[in-house]
């Protein structure tokens, strides 16, 4: 028999993870912004974004290196010592919380300006954060094992939803091609990145640790984000070719509108809300590893060995919090307009690639091989 | 040797007394010495009350001046018939007995006279009177210490028939019975195989009821066997009537609509779980055997299924997991649909709902749950009532309370047509309990769809899946082979392909033996 203690996460559910939380949110709400910045080229910025994304794992591979059997959390106190660590991990816990809540947010704005404008946007959030609690509750091995099960049905949809709107696709609003200049090329990129591979960072909480086979793994991590992008770039791509920039860039969820065009034979129409379900489970995953980052960063903090304890409590301030993150819907769109990239750069970027130099530095100083060494070449 | 035992048989025989009511005895010559068969008679009367059902009999051999020797058993739990024909029928001369001591009266009883299979020797009462209980007989020669039991157990019970709860149309027809040995050789017979292995243990401390772990060895994981074993051992109760108590006190998740035990009443069906390395727990007194480690898919799969062709059974394997989702979410799906996300409908059907349910006084979903609960009580009626008017109640209490019902305007003629294509779907799932989670799971879902719509649904699907992921049945993955998904697998879960095709075992489950058979090689193609 297994025992789940060891590797409760399997490659093929490592990867699977990686596509679900890449796309998480990014998919709901990047077209738009993507086309406001790119217009017509909104695409090939998401493809760029896809670069950086693959640019930000491989960095994530390299710095995860250092500590394959500790969580993220665990290296921050290795690092920087107990005091200094534990402050690093409190920036993280707040990190992660607030990444929950902004996505718990965008959910509940999402249901609540949508699908069902009439039920508070309180119920909803309460009710999505139940299952939440329910999975981190449930572990790990259980998650990775849920996102198996869902994955073929978020493919099926997918491809249902590319299938049924291909007919759409009109070229001449891609025209003319390549017309945006770089600096907003990359501006989209770096929003991409920014929403879907920066959020890596809470991956490390479990990352190498709980994953079999590292190697292997490693090359699961790059796959699904691969995946997860071309996910997002097509969306991207189909949103500009049937919807044409302009309405992608003023929609709020261009690719929820994108569903309300499906229309084949005037029977298997206005279907956007099974479309949507793609969200729901990519929404899902998101949030839920946001708050896996944040409860297991804080059973560290305090000294917990189980994280279980806190899931309920913190879920229930998440509630709450999600409801004031954001006072309203334009601040939230300021707030990822201009603060959240320099924020996710922080946390994402700046901090780990510091804490990899300091750790490489102090391995060094220390002049002997530990067993955390990051010169296990690949 | 021989004066320890007497001691010790005075001693149970003084027990015995002094918590005795010397009432109802068989006439016999009061104080007779401890070996004597009439105390032996009286010994076995007070233990066991003095029940109406225990039968005390004396046989004199070779003729009336003969030795005495007796029989002691319970009246319709032995089948005696065979033990007297022999007694009697014995044609050894009267000298031969008389020049005998008691010992050898019983031994030579024991080697030549009886035409019993099963026969054992036994020291004092205390050790007869389980075996009587047991529907053996004991046998005592007059002034012998040791006494007999012979293996008569027997009386009436239920032939071999077909079972109801798993019917086939193309398959073996026999079921198993309440006796367990049946249902031992029942097996038996379909696997000749000297790897099959069965353990047999008692549980209960009042039933004392007979439990037999099956299993191949070689083939079975040793992990799961010892595992099957260790729960049974903690197994401390009075009584096990059926293998439901069983399954409650060893499976792995208590409160879980989902079994993660499977049952059945068909030896094929065991059959084929022990060579996938299952292990079988068969319990005495009922038909229904458990098999661990169960897995979801296993409870969309009939027996029938690899008796027909393999392209038909993997078409049906897939319908019964369609009907699966109609009768988890059919009435829910109805309820979102018509409260929450009208333009789903194309416009036509909208209308032709609407107008039904113009007059109709209630939301969907109080509408959905009245007819829900109307069916479940119709059907509970019908499970309950004498066979003869069971169906012909249910159909006629669905028929007049639908039709009345949308006739009062009460519920619309829609609903009607989603309850019924709900409660015709969960009879489709071929295993009784797994249909069973999902009448509970139904009202769940119209819960969350009357609040939530789809949004509420889905949530509630992947609650769902979170949950059956998090379940195990003996340590293995109740979801397994789809997460962890198992590629080898998959040729005999949602899909059967043909039987050569299947070359190894499930992985799912732990076995030692991975290989089924040779490659197709020798098939003609």
């Amino acid at each position: 028999m297994t025992t789940p203690a060891s590797a409760p996460v399997s490659v093929r559910q490592f990867t699977i993870l990686v596509f679900l939380y890449t796309v998480g949110t990014t998919i709901l709400v990047i077209p738009a912004g993507l086309a406001a910045v790119a217009k017509q080229d909104a695409w090939i910025a998401s493809l760029l974004g896809l670069l950086f994304n693959l640019a930000a794992v491989f960095f994530y591979l390299r710095f995860s290196r250092s500590f394959p059997d500790m969580t993220l959390a665990q290296y921050y106190e290795r690092v920087y010592g107990r005091w200094l660590g534990k402050l690093f991990t409190l920036s993280f816990v707040f990190f992660s919380f607030i990444g929950a809540a902004t996505v718990l947010f965008y959910l509940g704005n999402f249901i609540n300006t949508q699908v069902m404008p009439k039920t508070p946007i309180q119920a909803i959030s309460i009710l999505f954060i139940l299952i939440v609690a329910m999975g981190l509750r449930l572990g790990l091995e259980a998650i990775a094992k849920a996102g198996e099960i869902l994955f073929p049905w978020i493919v099926l949809l997918f491809f249902i939803l590319i299938a049924c709107l291909l007919p759409q696709v009109e070229v001449h609003k891609l025209l003319p091609m390549f017309e945006a200049d770089v600096s907003s090329l990359l501006k989209g990129a770096v929003s991409v990145t920014g929403t879907s591979a920066l959020p890596f960072i809470v991956f490390l909480m479990f990352y190498p640790a709980f994953v079999a086979n590292r190697k292997k793994a490693g090359r699961g991590f790059v796959a699904g984000t691969i995946a997860g992008g071309l996910f997002i770039a097509a969306i991207t791509f189909l949103s500009v070719a049937v919807l044409g920039a302009d309405i992608s860039e003023r929609q709020m969820y261009p690719s929820f509108s994108l569903a309300k065009r499906i229309n084949i034979g005037n029977f298997f129409a206005r279907v956007e809300i099974l479309i949507a379900a793609i969200w729901f489970i990519t929404v899902y995953f998101k949030i839920l590893f946001y708050l896996y980052g944040c409860v297991a960063g804080l059973a560290q903090l305090l000294g917990i060995g189980d994280y279980r304890a806190l899931v309920l409590p913190m879920g229930m301030i998440l509630v709450v919090y999600s409801q004031v993150v954001y006072p309203n819907v334009v601040y939230a769109a300021e707030f990822d307009r201009t603060v959240w990239i320099p924020y996710i750069l922080t946390y994402g970027l700046v901090i780990p690639i510091a804490t990899w130099a300091v750790g490489r530095l102090r391995h060094r100083m220390r002049g002997k091989p530990t067993a955390t060494s990051g010169d296990v070449g690949e | 040797m021989k004066r320890g035992v007497l001691k010790l048989l005075l001693k149970a025989g003084k027990r015995i007394r002094r918590s005795s009511h010397p009432t109802s005895e068989p006439s016999v010559a009061p104080r007779a010495q401890e070996t004597g068969l009439d105390r032996r008679f009286e010994q076995i009367s007070t233990a066991l009350g003095a029940s109406s059902d225990l039968v005390l009999k004396e046989i004199r051999l070779g003729g009336a001046a003969g030795p005495r020797v007796g029989a002691a058993y319970l009246d319709g739990l032995s089948d005696t018939r065979q033990l007297f024909q022999s007694l009697h029928g014995n044609d050894r001369p009267l000298e031969e007995w008389l020049n005998a001591s008691p010992e050898a009266v019983l031994e030579e009883l024991r080697r030549t006279v009886l035409a019993v299979g099963d026969i054992k020797v036994i020291d004092g009462i205390e050790n007869a009177v389980p075996a009587v209980l047991a529907g053996e007989t004991a046998l005592f020669a007059d002034g012998c210490a040791q006494a007999l039991t012979l293996g008569t157990s027997g009386g009436e019970k239920r032939g071999v028939e077909e079972p109801n709860t798993q019917s086939v149309i193309r398959g073996p027809r026999e079921g198993f019975t309440e006796l367990l040995r049946t249902n031992t050789a029942l097996v038996r017979r379909k696997i000749r195989d000297a790897r099959l292995r069965i353990d047999g243990r008692q549980i209960g401390r009042v039933t004392k009821t007979d439990v037999a772990v099956m299993y191949l060895k070689g083939f079975a994981s040793e992990a799961v066997v010892a595992e099957v074993h260790d729960r049974l051992d903690r197994i401390d109760t009075d009584a096990i009537l059926e293998s439901g108590y069983i399954e409650e006190f060893i499976q792995d998740h208590a409160f879980s609509p989902f079994p993660t035990i499977y049952n059945t009443e068909r030896p094929d069906t065991v059959a084929a779980g022990l060579l996938e390395g299952r292990v079988a727990i068969f319990v005495n007194g009922t038909p229904f055997v458990l098999l661990v480690p169960a897995l979801f898919t296993q409870y969309f799969q009939a027996p029938e299924d690899y008796y027909q062709r393999a392209d038909f059974s993997s078409l049906l394997r897939i319908l019964r997991l369609t009907s699966f989702f109609v009768a988890l979410l059919a009435p829910s799906l109805y309820i979102a649909v018509t409260t929450f996300h009208q333009e789903l409908l194309p416009t036509p059907l909208l209308i032709g709902l609407a107008g039904q349910r113009e007059g109709v006084p209630f939301p969907a979903f109080i509408e959905a749950l009245m007819m829900e609960i109307t069916f479940e009580i119709l059907r509970e009626a019908g499970v309950r009532m004498p066979k003869a008017i069971g169906q012909s109640v249910s159909i006629v209490g669905t028929l007049v309370i639908g039709q009345a019902a949308v006739e009062a305007g009460l519920v619309s003629p829609a609903m009607v047509i989603v309850v019924s294509i709900t409660a015709i779907s969960n009879f489709v799932v071929p295993a009784f309990n797994m249909a069973i989670s999902l009448r509970i799971l139904r009202f769940l879902f119209m819960g969350v769809a009357a609040s939530f719509g789809l949004f509420g649904v889905v949530v509630g699907l992947i609650g769902l899946v979170l949950h059956l992921c998090s379940l195990k049945s003996f340590g293995v993955s109740y979801m397994a082979p789809y997460a962890p998904l198992i590629r080898a697998d998959q040729k005999d879960s949602l899909l059967r392909l043909p039987v050569w095709a299947l070359r190894t075992r499930p992985r799912s489950i732990p076995n030692s033996n991975p290989v089924r058979q040779a490659p197709k090689g020798g098939n003609p193609s």
